[in-house]
């Protein structure tokens, strides 16, 4: 379809009041992390102030911030490369091995995200309590990538089975290993998918509150737990949380920033057919 | 393929980073003269950081923090302590220490070193249970009435001594015309507003618990739950979502002329970047009926009965409730809480009542509270409190329903 | 294709790996739930059947519960898939604007969830929140988002939507940018319109990717707790309370065992929906490949 001007103009307005609804909140937490309470409720709605730092100054010495970036980044990076690994293997296993019981078994490895979370707190804290991970980073990375894998796999599934046939046979025939025609063929081929795969283990880690609470206490502690310490028994520090929560932010948006440029079309290495 | 040579120079960054952190991995060594708080997240820990070198220089025992927030702090020392977890010290809320009672070290004996006598009497009571002391008192806080001086003044009104002349003030100075209420206190579903309907009760006469069984469902019960309902009249009107911060955040911007709130809310009213009425608030019991009954409830500190550490636990929880952390908690430069000290002679500083305005009126009402039932299965009491009066002030249940509905509950719950 | 004896290798570290710490200690979970465990009393454990389970039987609390986590998951996942999609379908044109915009759109998953709904309490705050002041301002009232009950499960549906929408339109749209191009090529040169090209190559092709996010976003929907807790913790009385905040009070008691029946009764009903709608959707797709 030709692109014209009238659908640029009929698409941005679409998504304006789109894009205000999504940055709405985003705009308000970032003008409340260098405003004072007060001003945060000032009535009518200060969008124009003097910002004030004291909120990031607070958050940055009040407590070891970096120490817990640091935590959190570790894992996180962790989580997002073991559940790749681990779900870029299993997702081309299901996708091009079949076998009699494959469909149960893919239901199966969806069934572990549908009990709640709580329910695994007791286990977990058994079985790292008797390895000796509590407070580890492995701890916490081992219980991430289980929480991230089902939906890894199934989405690269997806993507992998949309991959031509034809492709990988002749790369087979040019004497290709089934490792190599995953690495050099399937993946720049759906590395949107892996794009998405890769995005959502990480958030899985970096925002995740309840087993970082449990799992964790001081060495391996991470953010989301700090920023939910924040949410005190008088109320919360709306000032400070906002301050953590931008700050908390940024790494993600790099991390998307990085990655966005495999999102695209295009990474076909030249058609089948010529 | 240039694409796969630069995932492989990621990955390798990224496992050499991966190597080098964890390297962190291994936890503190105890070396004997370590120990593990589980401690409260926010203010509280802040001002124990702030203070901790000090203890750590005089008694050379380190003590390692492992902070949680308020929603999830009993949880998790629950969940460590039945499984056989590694904390020496804990922070504890009063309400928790019955039912974590079997897995803490009775004090008894080693209360008698310190200056009991020093500590305001319904403190050292919160750290009790069924006799045995398991926690020694640090952060006392009590309910208390707040008002706003101006506005009392403008109307040539005297503070509420009674639930009735509240009532009467409140509607006097309600006007929502002027988005002017009377009184802040909530109706949502949150636990404050069965501490705040409690509240009522207990002035009129009831208990929760009498004899084993759920005894709200009577007369004094009734009486004190219809002047509750009420006080709802002259509250702003979405007090139907309003949780313990929006109480503040009502007395900070103007809106409510009364508030009935912890002590421990009480210093972010007077913070001049929170609160346009900074200085113009005036503290005072809450009013009372039949009886006074402030309600109560302490921080204290505690030691795990299977700690390999009992002295240097012990040290630490002497230091805590101690005059030189009192004094130091309770002047500390920051206005998003307060500590308040257990101890008389804390309380009664002039440097105490410079750094809280309402000082001398939590002395005064911390001799006097009344303490929420001493038993195991509370939790679940006042859990089932709660839902129910949030189901009172949404209209789900009328009056006599909710009180049969709370008594059928706790007898439940106490008959399991 | 038949099952090739590397086939294992590639599937064997994942499934170990979900097989041990997965489930398994679901297993445990699930045996725990026959048992009486209450934490503050380790030495008081006794097996007692479905006991558990028979409660939720007779307890209305419950039965309202089911039906406001449904109401909740129907609501949400409906708005989020639809809105999705759209702005999947947006987001395929080729305009160079869009580049740097989708970026932007996905901002709201990285936010902690703990502070956006704090942060969207003080925007819905009746009296000093900003969006009750501009619909003041522009006549429609202030409305009061967390304390009417039924408003309050549209609040919180909005709150959620607005946090998960990001997460349908990348999935979606990954989906799109892997079609292949000449497919649509092919098309408009035969003379088929948007609509027709949409129809018959998007949808077909898209609908694993397309079932897979609605059935995710479905589960987590179900399981959605953060969100509720902070924004209205249940109230106004049960009007919002999921049967993932009776799991977390339950659980916060040190109800071992309720806690746990709480949770394999959610397994079992989000596992029976899935089942269905994979059935329905999938059946008639062939597995591929």
């Amino acid at each position: 379809m030709k692109p014209t001007r009238l659908r640029a103009a009929l698409t941005g307005a679409a998504l304006a009041p789109v894009l205000v609804w999504t940055l709405f909140p985003i705009y308000w937490i970032t003008t409340a992390s260098f405003k004072t309470e007060l001003a945060l409720y000032a009535k009518p709605p200060q969008w124009l102030f003097t910002p004030i730092l004291d909120n990031y100054t607070r958050v940055l010495t009040n407590i070891p911030f970096f120490q817990y970036l640091k935590n959190s980044l570790v894992i996180a990076i962790g989580t997002t490369l073991g559940s790749l690994v681990l779900g870029t293997l299993a997702g081309y296993g299901f996708a091009r091995f079949h076998f009699r019981a494959s469909e149960a078994v893919r239901f199966l490895v969806l069934v572990t995200r549908m009990a709640p979370r709580m329910v695994l707190v007791v286990p977990y804290y058994l079985m790292m309590q008797r390895l000796g991970l509590l407070d580890t980073y492995t701890g916490l990375l081992v219980a991430y990538v289980s929480f991230a894998l089902p939906f890894s796999i199934w989405l690269l599934i997806g993507f992998f089975v949309d991959v031509p046939l034809d492709v990988e046979e002749a790369a087979m025939i040019d004497g290709c290993s089934r490792l190599g025609v995953l690495i050099r063929i399937v993946i720049p081929i759906a590395a949107p998918g892996l794009v998405v795969a890769a995005i959502f283990a990480f958030l899985v880690s970096w925002n995740e509150f309840l087993f970082a609470l449990i799992l964790s206490g001081v060495e391996a502690k991470t953010l989301p737990v700090v920023i939910a310490g924040l949410n005190t028994d008088a109320g919360p520090l709306y000032g400070e949380m906002s301050a953590a929560a931008v700050m908390v932010m940024l790494p993600n948006i790099v991390m998307t920033l990085a990655l966005q440029r495999y999102l695209v079309k295009g990474l076909t290495l030249g058609a089948v057919k010529g | 393929m240039r694409i796969s040579r630069s995932f492989r120079y990621l990955a390798v960054a990224v496992l050499v980073v991966l190597a080098v952190a964890s390297g962190a991995d291994v936890p503190a060594s105890a070396q004997g003269k370590t120990i593990t708080l589980s401690m409260l997240a926010g203010y509280k820990e802040d001002v124990l950081r702030a203070n901790l070198p000090e203890f750590e220089k005089k008694t050379g025992i380190k003590v390692v923090v492992d902070a949680a927030p308020f929603g999830d702090l009993y949880k998790k020392q629950l969940l460590s302590l039945s499984m056989g977890g590694r904390y020496d010290v804990l922070f504890m809320d009063e309400p928790w220490i019955p039912p974590l009672s079997e897995f803490l070290l009775p004090l008894n004996e080693r209360m008698k070193t310190l200056d009991t006598a020093d500590f305001i009497p319904t403190t050292v009571a919160s750290g009790a249970f069924q006799g045995t002391q398991y926690a020694v008192p640090v952060d006392p806080n009590v309910q208390l009435l707040v008002y706003r001086k101006d506005l009392f003044e403008q109307k040539g009104l005297k503070p509420p001594a009674t639930w009735d002349e509240l009532l009467a003030d409140a509607k006097a100075l309600h006007d929502p015309a002027k988005q002017q209420y009377g009184i802040a206190i909530t109706a949502s579903s949150d636990i404050q507003t069965a501490l705040y309907m409690l509240l009522a009760m207990w002035s009129y006469g009831a208990e929760l618990v009498d004899g084993g069984k759920g005894s709200l469902n009577s007369a004094a019960g009734k009486k004190g739950g219809e002047v509750f309902l009420e006080l709802l009249k002259y509250t702003p009107p979405n007090v139907k979502s309003y949780n313990f911060a929006d109480v503040n955040k009502a007395i900070q911007l103007g809106q409510a002329a009364m508030a009935i709130q912890w002590a421990s809310g009480a210093k972010p009213m007077e913070d001049k970047t929170r609160s346009s009425v900074a200085g113009k608030l005036g503290y005072a019991q809450v009013p009372k009926a039949v009886r006074q009954t402030p309600m109560r409830g302490v921080w204290t500190i505690g030691i795990a009965k299977n700690s390999a550490n009992q002295d240097a636990a012990w040290q630490f929880a002497t230091w805590l409730s101690g005059r030189e952390f009192g004094q130091a908690a309770v002047t500390f430069p920051s206005a998003t809480s307060a500590i308040h000290s257990p101890r008389f002679s804390v309380l009664k500083d002039p440097g105490t009542k410079a750094a809280l305005p309402y000082a001398d009126t939590l002395l005064v009402s911390l001799q006097i509270t009344k303490e929420r039932p001493r038993l195991r299965e509370y939790a679940d009491i006042q859990e089932n409190l709660r839902v129910t009066a949030g189901k009172l002030t949404a209209g789900e249940l009328t009056l006599e329903a909710a009180l049969k509905e709370i008594d059928a509950g706790t007898n439940r719950i106490l008959g399991k | 294709m038949a099952a090739g004896r590397a086939g294992r290798w590639f599937l064997l570290p994942g499934l170990v790996f979900l097989f041990a710490i997965d489930l398994i200690p679901l297993a445990y979970s699930g045996w725990i739930s026959f048992y009486n465990w209450w934490l503050i009393r380790p030495r008081d454990i006794r097996f007692v059947g479905l006991a558990n389970y028979t409660r939720f039987a007779d307890d209305p609390e419950f039965t309202r519960a089911v039906v406001v986590t449904t109401l909740f998951t129907a609501g949400a996942v409906l708005v989020e898939f639809l809105a999705g999609l759209g702005l999947a379908l947006l987001f395929a044109q080729p305009f160079k604007f869009l580049r740097p915009i989708r970026v932007l759109l996905l901002l709201p998953l990285f936010v902690v969830p703990v502070v956006g709904a704090t942060m969207w309490r003080v925007i819905f705050h009746p009296e000093l929140g900003v969006l009750n002041y501009y619909l003041g301002v522009i006549g429609l009232g202030p409305l009061p988002w967390l304390s009417d009950p039924r408003l309050a499960l549209v609040s919180i549906t909005l709150v959620d939507a607005w946090r998960t929408i990001p997460f349908m339109f990348l999935v979606i749209y990954a989906g799109l940018e892997v079609l292949p191009a000449e497919l649509f090529e092919a098309a408009a040169v035969d003379g088929a319109t948007a609509w027709q090209s949409f129809r018959h190559i998007t949808v077909p092709l898209l609908t694993y990717i397309m079932l897979l996010a609605v059935l995710i976003r479905g589960m987590d929907a179900f399981r959605e707790f953060d969100i509720i807790f902070v924004l209205t913790g249940g109230g106004p009385g049960t009007a919002t309370q999921t049967i993932q905040i009776l799991n977390y009070r339950a659980f916060g008691l040190g109800h071992m065992g309720e806690a746990n029946a709480i949770g394999i009764v959610t397994l079992i009903i989000v596992a029976a929906m899935c089942f269905v709608l994979m059935r329905a959707v999938l059946r008639p797709q062939v597995a591929r490949g």
